[in-house]
């Protein structure tokens, strides 16, 4: 007979200005996660663009569960559970591809590229009442896409997209609407960052405006980059941290900014204004101006995508103590000059050689050892509770180092962890 | 067709390049680059891969290799506070030559104990290609590539000199 195991509070572990450090260290804790955030909520999966044509496909994880995002002859996008109906062999070992079947290499069933199954070798084995309708691919039961990015959710019911969305789909706006054809395009592939900490600390610490100065205190010291105005003194600092409801959180660069470009460090006379003539086609001279002004958003889609100025990150949860950080450069469909320097710009920003995740990695792995320290149990979280206020629009925003943005994330975490 | 001499200049410049870079020296090994060197560590063990269409780990030109040296030497770059202890072995070497360029490829096995957290043992090993020219009569390099056995996959922090 199994011990009876209590309940897991997390009404206590999330409070108002602190949390519990076994949030990062539990094991039952972060099964309990797959199941309530990354099972029954939406997860981003990939964009649109990575699989353009039909039969093409790319493998990821939503949450620990292999799934294929794959784009059928109608151009219909699934997101299948990579696992054979058969005895669940991964189906499909390729990073990306085009195939016009999925076809499992242990006994040779094949799916179509909606994941139904076509056929099975040697049917004289099954009886009259085997029903192929019945044992396809298991799909995702909901996807959904909003400007090219996908959703899935493995639960039936609950929030829509829309809903879970909320007035934050303004911050994925705000990305795709600095592509004078208002599409962004994720075709550079992925570089992939192993971190040895619990997956919840890259949203926080991608969301944290306060360890900037000092955890990328080399870069500082070595280049001019777009974040030099906001590691001076504090009340110089005129950025932002904004709470949008749902556990989306966004860090505001662009009221810090002085000149257009500055979150693309610059940009040829040339070459700016033949983008601007682009963006002011669509969106006329005064709103293309802001866009260019503004740039692009910084902010966590909850739970794993990470629009991180000029890329696009996904949080991968792997193990209680293991995540990996995934990113690509965000190309702006219509300005292909543009890609190169993007590229390089992604590549010094994100992953493993860049010259900002890794000092990020070493400090969440540091963080993860001294969680481990049983006799002390809180990690504070109440900075910026004695100036934070409501804006014209309803948003929680506060100073940029401010810790609006982690309480944000909590409170939701707290609210999808204990809903029945 | 490569001279017994080129050959074994070639091999001692490998093996230099690899113990500079074990031993943190950065200054000694930024100056065995000449000025239009190129560093590239690809995503990608795809030998067609375009890094101006394709995201790298590393694709550094020579201010940006210089850039990368600087911030290991701020003493602030807390992802190699302390420095990882290495080794590595050079092997296989394969030499050609042509319009005064050493062109050679190598493996190499390289355990890095990396001792700013966890102090986890790393394995990391590739092919490498080196294209090397005389500068004032000593060999620099001017294109260092490594493909990583492993460059598609998780990776940890790779901010040691590869």
């Amino acid at each position: 007979m199994s011990p009876s195991v209590s309940p897991i509070h997390y009404e206590e572990l999330v409070q108002a200005d602190r949390i519990h450090a076994s949030l990062y260290t539990d094991p039952r804790i972060f099964a309990e996660e797959l199941e309530q955030i990354f099972c029954r909520g939406w997860v981003f999966v990939g964009h649109e663009s990575e699989i353009p044509r039909s039969g093409d496909f790319v493998t990821r994880h939503v949450g620990t569960q292999p799934v294929i995002m794959v784009r059928g002859a109608n151009a219909e996008v699934s997101v299948l559970l990579n696992r054979c109906a058969h005895r669940g062999t991964m189906v499909c070992t390729a990073a990306r591809g085009n195939t016009r079947a999925l076809s499992c290499p242990y006994h040779g069933w094949t799916y179509d590229l909606t994941g139904t199954l076509m056929g099975v070798p040697y049917p004289g084995g099954f009886d009259g009442s085997f029903d192929k309708g019945a044992h396809g691919l298991p799909r995702a039961t909901r996807v959904s896409r909003y400007r090219g990015f996908v959703f899935a959710s493995f639960s039936p019911d609950g929030a829509s997209l829309e809903e879970h969305l909320g007035p934050a789909t303004r911050l994925i706006d705000r990305a795709c609407d600095l592509s004078p054809e208002g599409e962004v395009e994720l075709t550079a592939g992925w570089v992939k960052h192993r971190c040895p900490s619990n997956w919840k600390m890259l949203p926080e610490n991608d969301l944290d405006g306060y360890h900037l100065g000092f955890v990328h205190l080399a870069l500082w010291k070595t280049v001019r980059t777009q974040y030099h105005r906001v590691i001076g003194e504090e009340r110089s600092i005129k950025a932002v941290v904004r709470d949008w409801g749902n556990g989306h959180i966004e860090i505001d660069w662009s009221p810090g900014y002085q000149e257009p470009f500055e979150w693309f460090g610059g940009v040829s006379d040339e070459l700016g204004a033949r983008y601007l003539e682009a963006m002011e086609r669509r969106d006329g001279p005064e709103l293309a101006r802001h866009r260019v002004f503004e740039g692009p958003p910084h902010a966590l889609i909850f739970p794993n995508l990470f629009l991180g100025e000029t890329n696009v990150a996904i949080v991968q949860p792997v193990g209680v103590e293991e995540c990996v950080h995934w990113h690509t450069p965000m190309f702006l469909k219509g300005v292909p000059e543009f890609n190169r320097r993007l590229l390089r710009q992604s590549e010094a920003a994100m992953g493993p050689a860049s010259f900002l995740l890794p000092e990020d990695v070493a400090i969440a792995s540091r963080n993860q050892i001294g969680l481990h320290a049983r006799s002390a149990e809180w990690l504070r979280l109440e900075r910026g509770l004695n100036r934070e206020y409501v804006d014209a629009q309803g948003r929680l925003v506060s100073h940029v180092t401010d810790e609006t943005t982690n309480r944000a994330f909590w409170a939701h975490y707290r609210k999808v962890m204990t809903a029945a | 067709m490569i001279s017994d001499a080129d050959y074994r200049s070639v091999v001692d410049f490998l093996y230099r390049e690899a113990r500079l870079a074990d031993e943190s020296r950065y200054a000694e090994w930024l100056a065995l680059w000449t000025d239009d060197g190129v560093y590239w560590v690809p995503a990608t063990t795809d030998p067609d891969v375009d890094p101006d269409v394709q995201i790298s780990h590393i694709y550094d030109n020579r201010n940006r290799i210089a850039t990368r040296v600087k911030l290991l030497q701020t003493g602030h770059r807390f992802s190699q506070v302390p420095a990882s202890s290495m080794r590595r072995l050079i092997s296989n070497v394969e030499v050609t030559g042509a319009a005064g360029e050493l062109v050679a490829e190598s493996n190499f096995l390289l355990v890095e104990l990396s001792v700013q957290a966890k102090h986890e043992t790393h394995l990391w090993a590739g092919r490498t290609t080196h294209r090397l020219r005389r500068v004032a009569g000593e060999l620099k390099m001017s294109y260092k590539k490594v493909v990583l056995v492993n460059a598609a996959e998780p990776l940890p922090n790779l901010s040691f000199l590869i």
